[in-house]
């Protein structure tokens, strides 16, 4: 008896080493990060502070407030009147307007520019029905602008927050509903709204830290965010350490916006244990009430997914679009396999050191893995940096010696190493997913499993991802997603030869030959497509 | 060129290699916009036009340093370089190879000589004057 106590004792030590090294591991990029920060930048603070920095910082500002301000606005007044308001088509909508999260923010500004632009055809129709000569002869919106970036980065953002607030809205207890409508009838809708606040404040977040590690758009759009000053800091002026600094800076702004949402999400453990029943019978508006619901779920449709693939069609279908199809099925393969790898992988981490956290009593360990999941609130640029010098340091000074000289650089340039950045930057996800899914789940399960006689090792392997399968669907199909879209890191870490749907998409567009990229936008959108609905149909169940 | 064409502006700075591309497009909107064009290379009167160039280099631990050098050397002789310009509209970087047809009638232009290394030196100037004057 005493010596399986001691066993089960060895066991539990041996997995925390495990999830620890896990952690580490992960956590090496942002100590290689922190290592660049202390460097010395050359002075060239001062330049920054007097001449570009505030207006990055204010460019920032101004961007998140918009796309945030704008994205709550579409995000929730879809998701109020598809989980409330009985009309016709609500079951349909219901999943359309999920479809806008398989569009890359950088694909939805190509194609607007290129609809929208002076050349584009929609002015180039105004001027033929009335006329107009020039630019001088009337006004049009500026879509390279800041207001265009807000609305396209909307257009494809907003669906975080529908898809956290539909739940959230599913799941109001409707005996508190019945309170609510008996105390004010008028005021449902701040009810709900107030209800669900932990999930909104949960999307926004996500969607506040899409936007400002997003980088395609705001470079398309000229838009000099903090973002782009790394960029510029980095390659127009050589200075890595400086824009490792800003890149620092641009992190505390978003630890701010992670508190905000953790302690949302610790709210919202609260409501979930008092949801009673979830069925609020949908109320039938009037006419003009249906008409409004259309329009209100019909606009991001349009606005995110509709015109954009649209515009993607069109050019495949004038033929202008295949120049390659070879490359591009070749492309097509390999976002495949790295988005599922680093899916997977996300998640098998994601599950042993959660299971580890939440079940084992050393406080280090719960502390250390939730700090190496925090991937997500690094710009993408600024995470490759960091993997890159983790790598490079790695290859320099353990792998080279291992195997002797000639055999450093086996790390860098590695597609194994550009999925383990993609482990870096969404390991938040699988973390955030398993973290909820086991918080709902009774520790006693696990505990029982173990007075049955299994292993720690068992509980990890086969009871858990028995438990949580929804959870780690969700998860694995989030990642799997976003990694479908990424494109900073792809970019810089990528191997020589080795396109991705979006690197191949970015090429081309970059150079303004969109026409070209047309047909591998639509595949990222076309295979991203599945996933989404597939998590859809698992949320809804 | 496509803004140039519909009246936006009179005069784009571009990359020559594009109105190439654009003159012998095989889409026929874009044949029509470089019609409407003329190239000018500018800064004649002085120290000549500015030339962008491709480069490569093989890292300082390369593990396949001959294979690479060999591939720079394949680039940069007459077969490939003629490659670039014909079928690209570049301005061949090895000066003993005669450019494409097409790029040879833009006719011959006072180029700009400083070396790219001083160039690269001056960049981050470049970058903090551009930061100042808010370009």
């Amino acid at each position: 008896m005493l010596a399986k106590f001691i066993l089960t004792k060895v066991h539990f030590a041996a997995w925390s080493g495990i999830a620890l090294v896990i952690a580490f591991v992960l956590l090496g990029p942002f100590i290689s990060i922190l290592i660049v920060i202390t460097g010395d930048s050359g002075g060239l603070w001062g330049h920054l502070m007097n001449t570009v920095f505030p207006r990055y910082v204010a460019n920032t500002l101004v961007l998140m407030i918009g796309v945030g301000i704008l994205s709550l606005f579409f995000g929730l007044s879809s998701a109020w009147v598809v989980s409330r308001v009985q009309f016709p088509g609500d079951r349909v909508f219901e999943w359309l307007l999920i479809l806008p999260a398989t569009v890359p923010a950088y694909l939805i500004a190509y194609t607007y520019t290129d609809l929208l632009e002076f050349a584009g055809p929609v002015q180039g129709l105004l001027r033929d029905i009335f006329g107009w000569q020039t630019a001088r002869d009337y006004w049009f919106p500026e879509i390279r602008s800041m207001g265009g970036a807000i609305l396209v980065m909307s257009a494809v953002l907003y669906p975080y927050i529908y898809l956290l607030a539909r739940v959230a809205f599913y799941t109001t207890p409707v005996s508190l509903h019945e309170v609510a409508r008996l105390h004010k009838p008028t005021s449902t809708i701040f009810f709900d709204l107030s209800l669900a606040r932990p999930a909104i404040v949960a999307g926004l977040a996500l969607v506040l830290m899409e936007v400002i590690s997003d980088f395609g758009t705001v470079e398309y759009f000229a838009v000099n965010t903090i973002t782009l000053g790394i960029f510029n800091v980095w390659l127009g002026m050589n200075n890595l350490t400086a824009a490792a600094q800003i890149a620092g800076l641009a992190f505390i702004f978003i630890l701010a916006l992670l508190v905000i949402e953790w302690r949302a999400r610790a709210r919202q453990r609260f409501f979930d244990t008092s949801q009673r029943t979830n069925t609020i019978s949908k109320s039938p508006p009037t006419k003009l009430g249906i008409l409004l619901c259309i329009i209100i779920c019909a606009v991001p449709i349009l606005l995110g997914f509709v015109v954009p693939v649209s515009v993607l069609l069109t050019f495949v279908f004038e033929d202008y679009a295949i120049s390659d199809i070879k490359s591009l099925v070749l492309s097509g393969v390999h976002s495949l396999l790295v988005s599922f790898f680093a899916a997977f992988s996300v998640m098998i981490l994601s599950i042993i050191m959660v299971s580890v956290a939440t079940y084992q009593n050393y406080r280090i360990v719960k502390v250390i893995t939730a700090i190496s999941a925090m991937g997500y609130a690094f710009p993408g640029v600024v995470l490759a940096i960091g993997v890159v010098s983790f790598a490079g340091a790695l290859d320099l000074r353990f792998i080279g010696k291992l195997l002797g000289e000639g055999s450093s650089g086996v790390l860098v340039g590695s597609v194994g190493l550009l999925v383990f950045s993609y482990v870096v930057r969404f390991e938040a996800i699988g973390y955030g997913a398993i973290t909820s899914g086991l918080g709902r789940s009774s520790p006693n399960i696990v505990n029982a499993n173990h007075v049955l006689g299994r292993s720690f090792t068992h509980s990890i392997f086969i009871l858990i991802p028995r438990l949580l399968h929804k959870s780690i669907l969700a998860g694995g199909l989030l990642v799997f997603v976003d990694v479908m879209k990424e494109l900073p890191m792809t970019l810089i870490l990528r191997p020589f030869n080795f396109e991705t749907l979006s690197t191949y998409l970015y090429q081309f567009a970059k150079d303004e030959l969109l026409e070209e990229a047309s047909l591998a936008g639509l595949a990222i959108v076309v295979v991203g497509l599945g996933p989404i609905l597939w998590l859809n149909a698992s949320q809804r169940r | 060129m496509k803004a140039i064409f519909e009246g936006v502006c009179d005069v784009a700075i571009i990359n020559s290699y594009y109105y190439g591309k654009l003159k012998y497009s095989k889409v026929p909107v874009q044949r029509e916009w470089a019609d409407r064009i003329n190239i000018v290379f500018t800064n004649q009167s002085d120290r000549g036009n500015h030339i962008n160039i491709s480069g490569g280099g093989v890292a300082k631990h390369s593990k396949n340093k001959q294979i690479a050098t060999k591939l720079l050397e394949f680039l940069t002789e007459a077969p490939a370089q003629l490659l670039y310009s014909k079928i690209n509209y570049e301005f061949p970087a090895n000066e003993n190879v005669t450019p494409g047809k097409v790029v040879a009638s833009w006719g011959a232009f006072k180029e700009d000589k400083i070396p790219i290394g001083t160039i690269a030196k001056f960049a981050p100037l470049a970058q903090k004057i551009i930061d100042r004057v808010g370009w």
